[in-house]
């Protein structure tokens, strides 16, 4: 059964430029995990945008589960699309505590719930000490772990992630991505993450696409990519 | 297909602060279109006298303070920018911030200040005569006609020019100049060939805002017995009680604006340079000897003119007359002005934030809405006044039977009697006040934290109050003060359109000053003035933490 749908999409930032993104088409499987690769400006985030609905297209369809969320007629508000979202920069809120941040997106959950979620969230990212912290007072990885957590706590149907590893030191980026593949895959979570190295498509992804080529329709298998390697 | 993509596209925008943002720009749009909509009624017998004799003297006098002015503040604002920006001298530090301190003196205060001070009675005659024995010829320090009002426009509006070019110099000319020197050329090449060119757009800019207070001003003008639009449209309304002939001055006043608007276009076309976005603050040049010196004094001249003098002026006449004034009737002023001012500011805010969110979508259509609701700025006070007045009269007529059916009697004037049309007047005018410190936090914060917040299923309105405004707390401080301050010290709107008996410090003060009062009007000068640095103090405040 597929999660995420897309048909046709085109986008473009204004009517006089050339389209970013044209005629388009994607189709990702319950628990896939699918990588976006690309040189930038190739739309790869203007995709998870459109996706999540902070984007609208020109045209084409995008249904999540099942459930048009935009076509030519239709545009459901990003609150109501049950996306999750991993942020380049993690866009935890600098006002509230690691537990307030994961708690935020809970407020549709019965409130006896709420906490054990939390708990939940935080022993899956192994972050169970710091849920007094302020994001300032966390490290890049850690404040990526929080995130991470933030975005599956409300249980979405799809996570995606724009560019996670790009505030990570080299030395530390390799092990928190076989850390957050674990975590995912546990979770047994759909995830499309769009990334500029192929190193980590490579690691985990089950394909992945290359945006701004002509073949866009076509999955390439991390098998391909190394022998284009 | 287009009319379905359109139809979803409303309908994705369409919500309650969609509605709000509208309903505020329609209130700020509607008094500027009634002005225009003048033009095409028929004239009255006065409008034909005005245009015949009087009009051609307004606007040539108009034109003339606004000239003379632009280039005097704009020669002492570059000048001092740039030697606050580039050089380094005894008390510079001072001087950085004191040379604001001139904004602080509203202009009218100013006006009536200096000439009690330089006139036959005042200090400077009466000194000479009594302590030097020396008679001066009174004419030649008489603070009166253009002359005079030139020279107050130029000493206390020219930190407009002076803070924005300053501003500039300082963080993103440095690799510019530093290259200059390098290449050999004296301090004085450097300014003209390089400083200058650059700074254009920056000194226009400056130049606009000060126009702007000369165009709106009432005060020195009708003291110092200028007749310009703005008076006339003051004369024609309290004088004749000719409302539409006021509107027509006031459509021709617009006209003015318009012409100044694309002027400014003309001015700063082609001369937007792409500059470094990597700015490194311009390290000054130590002055020594005669030039530190002369650097020391020419500042210390401008600073003890713009602030010093008048203020320690001021001082004295307050302690003379503190017992006189200082009563109950001060108090109710204090409290009325407050009162008018936490509304209308709270007002401003609140439309503010519900725009300037809007805003954030950067669509062709909040991008027309956060000009509309700026435009006031930039609009004369007295133009805004006659524009609500007319709105409100208008509205008044057409709620004549609901005001009958409720026993108020047949036609009666209750809105445009009333407080609500003086604060929709401020609320006009200091919009854009508000609006652009929202609008700076909001920038600052930027949209990823509400976006993460929608990802995590929470709508428009809860993410605001739960995440946009937290982060933007500060920002909104500093809108509610600097709209705060502005509405304290504005004088044309509150005298145009207060309800009868019902005085702000700045009507009260200039009503003092009108009848030769001049003493008395010290205590709420003064009054207004604190409160003024106030705002000074702020925004070299939000200046600093933007610097860090």
């Amino acid at each position: 059964m597929s999660i995420v749908d897309i048909e046709g999409l085109t986008f473009s930032f204004s009517r006089k430029e050339a389209p970013v993104i044209k005629d388009f088409s994607l189709s990702v499987g319950k628990g896939e995990l699918v990588g976006i690769l690309g040189q930038s400006g190739s739309g790869k985030s203007t995709l998870l945008r459109l996706i999540s609905g902070l984007e609208t297209p020109l045209s084409g369809t995008i249904s999540i589960a099942g459930t048009t969320v935009v076509s030519n007629h239709v545009f459901i508000q990003p609150e109501n699309r049950g996306v999750g979202m991993v942020f380049q920069d993690y866009a935890l809120f600098p006002h509230m505590t690691v537990k307030e941040n994961i708690l935020f997106g809970l407020s549709k959950m019965p409130r006896k719930d709420r906490k054990q979620r939390v708990d939940e969230m935080l022993e899956l990212v192994q972050m169970e000490k710091f849920e007094k912290r302020f994001p300032h007072e966390l490290s890049g990885g850690q404040q990526q772990r929080i995130a991470l957590a933030r975005a599956l706590a409300p249980k979405p149907k799809v996570l995606l992630m724009d560019e996670p590893f790009s505030n990570l030191d080299a030395d530390l980026k390799e092990s928190i991505r076989e850390e957050l593949f674990n975590i995912l895959r546990k979770a047994d979570m759909t995830c499309i993450m769009v990334t500029h190295d192929r190193n980590d498509v490579e690691a985990a992804c089950d394909y992945s696409i290359v945006m701004g080529q002509a073949d866009v329709k076509n999955h390439i298998s991390p098998k391909k990519f190394q022998s284009i390697k | 297909m287009k009319t379905q993509l359109i139809r979803r596209n409303m309908k994705k925008e369409f919500n309650g602060w969609w509605i709000i943002s509208l309903v505020g720009a329609v209130v700020i749009l509607l008094p500027i279109l009634f002005i225009f909509s003048s033009i095409f009624q028929e004239a009255n017998e006065n409008w034909l006298h005005i245009r015949q004799y009087l009009l051609k003297n307004y606007v040539a006098n108009t034109i003339i303070l606004v000239v003379l002015t632009g280039i005097f503040t704009a020669l002492l604002g570059v000048t001092l920018a740039w030697i606050i920006a580039a050089y380094d001298f005894p008390l510079k530090r001072f001087f950085r911030w004191g040379l604001l301190l001139p904004l602080s003196i509203p202009t009218f205060i100013a006006a009536y200040t200096y000439r009690t001070m330089l006139g036959y009675t005042g200090v400077v005659q009466s000194t000479l005569r009594n302590q030097f024995d020396y008679q001066i010829n009174s004419e030649w320090l008489r603070v009166s006609g253009i002359s005079g009002a030139v020279f107050i426009f130029t000493l206390f509006l020219f930190p407009y020019v002076y803070l924005i070019t300053r501003a500039f110099l300082e963080s993103q000319s440095t690799a510019y100049i530093e290259n200059a020197r390098l290449l050999g050329r004296k301090p004085l090449a450097v300014f003209y060939k390089v400083v200058l060119p650059l700074s254009r757009p920056a000194i226009v800019g400056g130049i606009i805002l000060v126009i702007y207070e000369v165009l709106g001003d009432y005060g020195v003008t009708s003291y110092l017995g200028i007749h310009t639009i703005s008076t006339a449209i003051f004369q024609t309304w309290f004088g004749m009680y000719d409302v539409n002939s006021a509107m027509r001055l006031a459509a021709w006043l617009m006209v003015i604006i318009v012409g100044i608007f694309f002027l400014e276009r003309l001015l700063r076309q082609g001369r937007r340079y792409h500059l470094s976005s990597k700015s490194r603050p311009l390290v000054p040049v130590k002055l020594k000897g005669i030039a530190g010196i002369a650097a020391f004094v020419y500042c210390g001249i401008v600073f003890l003119l713009g602030f010093l003098i008048p203020f320690i002026q001021l001082l004295f006449w307050a302690k003379m007359t503190f017992v006189k004034v200082w009563d109950s009737t001060f108090i109710t002023l204090v409290y009325q002005t407050v009162f008018v001012a936490v509304i209308s500011t709270i007002m401003i805010l609140v439309i503010s934030v519900v725009v300037a969110n809007v805003s954030r979508s950067h669509s062709s259509f909040s991008f027309i809405l956060s000009k509309i609701v700026t435009s006031g700025y930039s609009i004369p006070g007295p133009i805004i006044a006659i524009g609500v007045l007319a709105i409100f009269i208008s509205l008044d007529h057409w709620l004549a039977p609901v005001y009958s059916k409720l026993g108020l009697g047949e036609a009666p004037l209750i809105l445009s009697l009333s407080l609500i049309m003086l604060i929709v007047g401020y609320f006009i005018r200091f919009m854009a006040t508000g609006f652009n410190a929202i609008e700076v936090g909001f920038e600052k914060t930027g949209k990823k934290y509400s976006e993460a917040s929608r990802m995590l299923g929470i709508g428009m309105t809860k993410t605001f109050f739960k995440v946009d405004l937290p982060l933007i707390k500060g920002s909104l401080i500093s809108g509610f003060i600097l709209t705060f301050v502005e509405i304290c010290k504005e004088l044309p709107l509150a005298l145009l359109l207060r309800p009868f008996n019902f005085e702000t410090l700045a009507t009260k003060t200039y009503q003092y000053a009108n009848d030769e009062q001049i003493y008395e009007a010290s205590i709420s000068s003064l009054l207004i003035i604190v409160i003024s640095i106030l705002s000074v103090v702020i925004l070299q405040m939000i200046g600093k933490k933007v610097k860090k």
